[in-house]
């Protein structure tokens, strides 16, 4: 079975929004909604002394996901792969998820009434094909793959480089993880 | 467009086509059915950008059928930018304007006849031959500001522009005034990739970018002060000794009048000029000096500077030389113009355009190095050595701001037509109130456009116009490469649009020029053009689906074997090229285009320094405002600010203010940000409100936060020899935008 995983590499983000965008087109999400917003950190010092870090944001998928547990009607769901998923049909758009969700990756639809989110774009997988924000970065600071595969690159990065998860103390053991410089 | 599209389903045809919203020309596979595009992604084969695409890239199919794009051609109905249009149909669009233009060169010769461009969306060869067959020297683009200057003194220099990058094996890389971390993804990935082997990134820059945030070292000068930076660093690198005495001895005349040229150019000099401490100078000079090979990416700064460019685009070239960083590996190669397939300049015709029209181009006898009496020189050189010149279809035009006020003052003669082709002139060309002026005042005005942009608002006929999948790309960087990437079109044009090419051949055709237009569509011309490349292909979409692309085997050193394509045949350190043509043949220091050294009571009205406009996501120029898919990133345009002027101004972080010059204010919302010197201001480009009314006086509010409004054209601020006008090192002031004068228009003469 499949762990999927991804790695962002902040060393090699610039903030471009080219996800962003991406994401937004390919799922056809409402202007007002956005899955994975790229923050930029800075500048920050004191010119000309100054840095200035991109953080590109998504849906943490999770191993002990919050939304899953909360969700009255098992809308959201997760799949043995990992990938933390919204059953449309059941959700009710409640938002138990959205405040339960430390991570700010669940969206209110207001269009359809329920909430979606990043699903790590699952129906390409199906189609051997990266998710949207990962196949469109100019700057490959997006890395996809099976973190149950020795052989992967996110195998490699998690297992090589100095990786983080955010908000690590409250235990949800995201599947996101971030370079940094 | 969508991930509801079954794209396994039976009938589907993918095209191999590209995105035009910026130069990259990214690759773009288009999934076509029944002449419809249902699907793009990035090109994972196309060798600049392997699949990815920017934020522009992904809206194309929201760009190509807009509710807002203009799809039949029209004709305006009641007076100039009334905004009420008839729609006609194309025979009866071109027998209009060529009668037209017919009657205007019966009356007052092909020169009253001019052409506006933007930045590539079209195939320009196709312009200029129209034009030179027309009989008019007088087309133009933003040329003078974005790379074309710099192309012609660098190749007065040492024969030709290196601007091919050999990056692999590159130690330095340095980006002077350039961001490709904003406007060129695809040559950020490379940076980033070869960063983690070792390179060395220098960025000059008064802004800290997102490229300036991944460098070894950041060199935050004053706007428009690059030329004593230049100065500067060719000092160091003579004086210090970390020149390639080999290079200079076999390769260079004059290294012994340059030293001394540029001896009293220390760091201490250029420290007060430049704002930079002098050891922060020597640093980047010795970084590039001693990490060979190494590299100086062109970038629009130096361009734009105004006065000082040319020197600085000269002193930036000289660094090349001196440290022998040209055609070696992992160096700027000179790889000249392609040998193999038919070059633009081939295609333009210009031996049919007769001398004493040559001689009537406007601003040449200003502005020569861009014009036809530097251009012939140059061009002749590059026949001599390399067999072809480059493209004269933006090497060798008009100066722009001199044709807008040719129009509005009759100076040196009357200019009665203006044809635009990919470009919004009140928003991308200098001192917009000028132009705005101009184009009100024209007597013909045509545009070709994808939208009703303030500029098509005013025409008397907008033309409908392909985009990048409904069209073939030849990509051959301003017809200068030596490769060429092809691709073609994914479905025929939508609606009535054709492209550029079919207006130019249609409008020449009934100008009497049927002979000299053999190619019935542009894939006929683009196979005439990749033929000789001996493929064996049978047509242009033949050689995209199986060839795609030509890169020449790499020839290093080829001054070895041909010498350099200056008169000496060497790289020319004291140019004789420049020197016949009545310029200094070495650098000299000439202060920014306005400055507080050379003009302190300006400096007292204006006291903050001004640079205009880099590229950043997602816009592209004056393009995508319409886009919402793009919008809501950046719904309304940013100025920077430093938080310690602000804070003195009374200004914070989201208040809209106003960014004064000599030539009027703007309105911008405020970004306070350490990432700027606390007395620079940096203003986005490009701003207008396609929400707005679409006629006067509204124009899509065409100069409320239009950068453009700022910019200075006059002479005494164009660099003498190519003609670049004032985008940066100007001198502003800014202030909050109060009640009492949020309402007054733009020009900053009122309301205060």
């Amino acid at each position: 079975m499949a762990r999927y995983a991804m790695v962002l590499d902040t060393r090699r983000c610039i903030g471009c929004h080219s996800c962003t965008v991406a994401c937004k087109v390919h799922n056809d999400l409402p202007v007002d909604m956005i899955y994975n917003p790229v923050t930029t950190v800075g500048p920050v010092g004191v010119f000309p002394h100054v840095h200035m870090e991109f953080i590109p944001l998504l849906c943490m998928h999770c191993a002990n996901p919050p939304c899953v547990e909360c969700c009255p009607t098992t809308a959201s769901q997760q799949r043995e792969d990992g990938i933390v998923w919204v059953d449309e049909n059941k959700c009710v758009g409640c938002k138990a998820c959205v405040m339960a969700c430390p991570y700010g990756a669940r969206i209110p639809n207001h269009e359809k009434g329920v909430v979606q989110k990043c699903d790590f774009c699952k129906d390409r997988l199906v189609l051997g094909k990266e998710p949207y924000c990962v196949a469109t970065c100019h700057q490959r600071a997006r890395i996809f793959g099976d973190l149950d595969d020795e052989s992967s690159e996110v195998y490699r990065l998690v297992n090589q480089e100095n990786v983080v998860r955010l908000l690590p103390e409250l235990g949800t053991e995201p599947y996101v993880f971030y370079i940094m410089d | 467009m969508s991930k509801n599209i079954d794209l396994t389903q039976e009938g589907i045809q993918v095209k191999r086509s590209c995105c035009f919203f910026c130069h990259q020309n990214c690759g773009v596979l288009a999934y076509v059915k029944d002449g419809r595009i249902l699907e793009i992604e990035g090109d994972p084969n196309n060798p600049t950008n392997q699949g990815a695409l920017c934020c522009r890239g992904n809206i194309a199919l929201k760009h190509l059928d807009h509710p807002a794009r203009v799809n039949y051609p029209l004709k305006r109905k009641g007076k100039r930018g009334s905004g009420e249009w008839e729609r006609i149909s194309w025979d009866q669009a071109l027998d209009e304007i060529a009668a037209k233009l017919d009657q205007i060169r019966n009356e007052f010769g092909a020169e009253a006849v001019t052409t506006a461009g933007g930045t590539q969306r079209t195939d320009d060869w196709a312009r200029r031959r129209f034009m030179n067959l027309y009989g008019s020297p007088n087309g133009f683009h933003n040329a003078h500001l974005c790379w074309i200057p710099t192309f012609m003194v660098e190749t007065a220099i040492y024969g030709w522009c290196p601007f091919e990058t050999d990056l692999t094996s590159s130690r330095c890389l340095v980006q002077w005034g350039h961001n490709p971390g904003a406007s060129g993804m695809p040559e950020m990935r490379g940076i980033n990739d070869l960063k983690q082997k070792g390179l060395k990134v220098i960025v000059i820059d008064p802004k800290f970018t997102e490229t300036a945030s991944k460098a070894d070292l950041w060199l935050p000068l004053r706007p428009g002060s690059d030329l004593a930076l230049a100065l500067a660093w060719l000092n160091v690198i003579i004086w210090e000794g970390l020149y390639d005495a080999a290079f200079i001895e076999n390769c260079c005349v004059g290294f012994n009048e340059l030293a001394q040229h540029v001896k009293d150019y220390t760091p201490e000099w250029a420290a007060p000029l430049t704002w930079l401490d002098p050891e922060l100078i020597r640093e980047g000079a010795r970084m590039y000096a001693t990490n060979k090979p190494g590299n100086i990416q062109w970038g629009v700064a130096i361009d734009q500077s105004g006065t000082p460019a040319g020197a600085a685009m000269h002193a930036r070239a000289l660094l090349r030389a001196v440290t022998g960083n040209l055609d070696a590996p992992g160096s700027d190669l000179l790889t000249g113009p392609s040998k193999e397939f038919i070059t633009d300049e081939e295609m333009e015709a210009n031996e049919w355009l007769p001398e004493e029209q040559k001689a009537k181009q406007i601003g040449s006898d200003r502005y020569k190095i861009t014009s036809w009496p530097g251009y012939g020189k140059i061009a002749q050189l590059c026949k001599d050595v390399w067999g072809k010149a480059p493209t004269a279809e933006w090497m060798c035009e008009a100066h722009p701001p001199s044709v807008y006020r040719a129009i509005l003052t009759g100076e040196p003669y009357p200019v009665k037509a203006l044809l635009v082709s990919a470009t919004n002139p009140v928003n991308s060309y200098g001192e917009s109130l000028q132009v705005l002026e101009a184009l009100r005042k024209v007597d013909f005005l045509v545009t070709c456009e994808y939208w009703m942009t303030p500029s098509s608002m005013l025409s008397d006929y907008v033309l409908p116009i392909a985009g990048a999948l409904e069209r073939p790309t030849f990509h051959s960087v301003y017809g200068c490469s030596d490769f060429v990437i092809a691709t073609q079109r994914a479905i025929q044009p939508m609606y009535e649009r054709r492209t550029d090419f079919d207006f130019w051949r249609d409008l020449g055709i009934r100008l009497g020029q049927a002979e000299m237009w053999p190619w019935e569509t542009l894939e006929e011309a683009n196979y005439y053009r990749i033929y000789p490349l001996g493929y064996g292909v049978s047509s242009y979409d033949e050689f995209v689906e199986k060839v795609f692309y030509h890169f020449p085997e790499r020839e290093y050193y080829k001054y070895g074997r041909i010498g350099f394509a200056t008169p000496s045949r060497r790289v020319e350190l004291v140019s004789s090229t420049l020197a016949e043509l009545g310029y200094p043949s070495m650098p000299t220091y000439i202060g920014p285009a306005e400055n507080e050294n050379d003009d302190p009571d300006l400096a007292e009205k204006f006291p903050l320094v001004l640079t205009t406009g880099g590229g950043f996501m997602p816009f592209h120029h004056s393009e995508h405002f319409q886009i919402e898919e793009l919008r809501f990133l950046r719904y309304e345009p940013y100025m920077d600010i430093n938080p310690t002027t602000a804070d003195k101004l009374g200004i914070k972080d989201g208040d809209w203010v106003w960014i004064e010059t000599e030539r009027g204010r703007i309105k911008q919302k405020a970004n306070l940000t350490q990432g700027i010197h606390p007395r620079v201001i940096v203003t986005q480009r490009g701003w207008w409100y396609p929400e707005r009314e679409a006629c006067e006086p509204e124009l899509g509010g065409c100069l409320e936060s239009n950068t453009n409004v700022l910019t200075s054209v006059a002479d005494k601020d164009c660099d003498p020899i190519g003609g670049s006008w004032a985008n940066r090192g100007l001198l502003c002031r800014v202030y909050k935008v109060e009640s009492s004068t949020i309402t007054s228009g733009s020009n900053g003469k009122d309301g205060k």
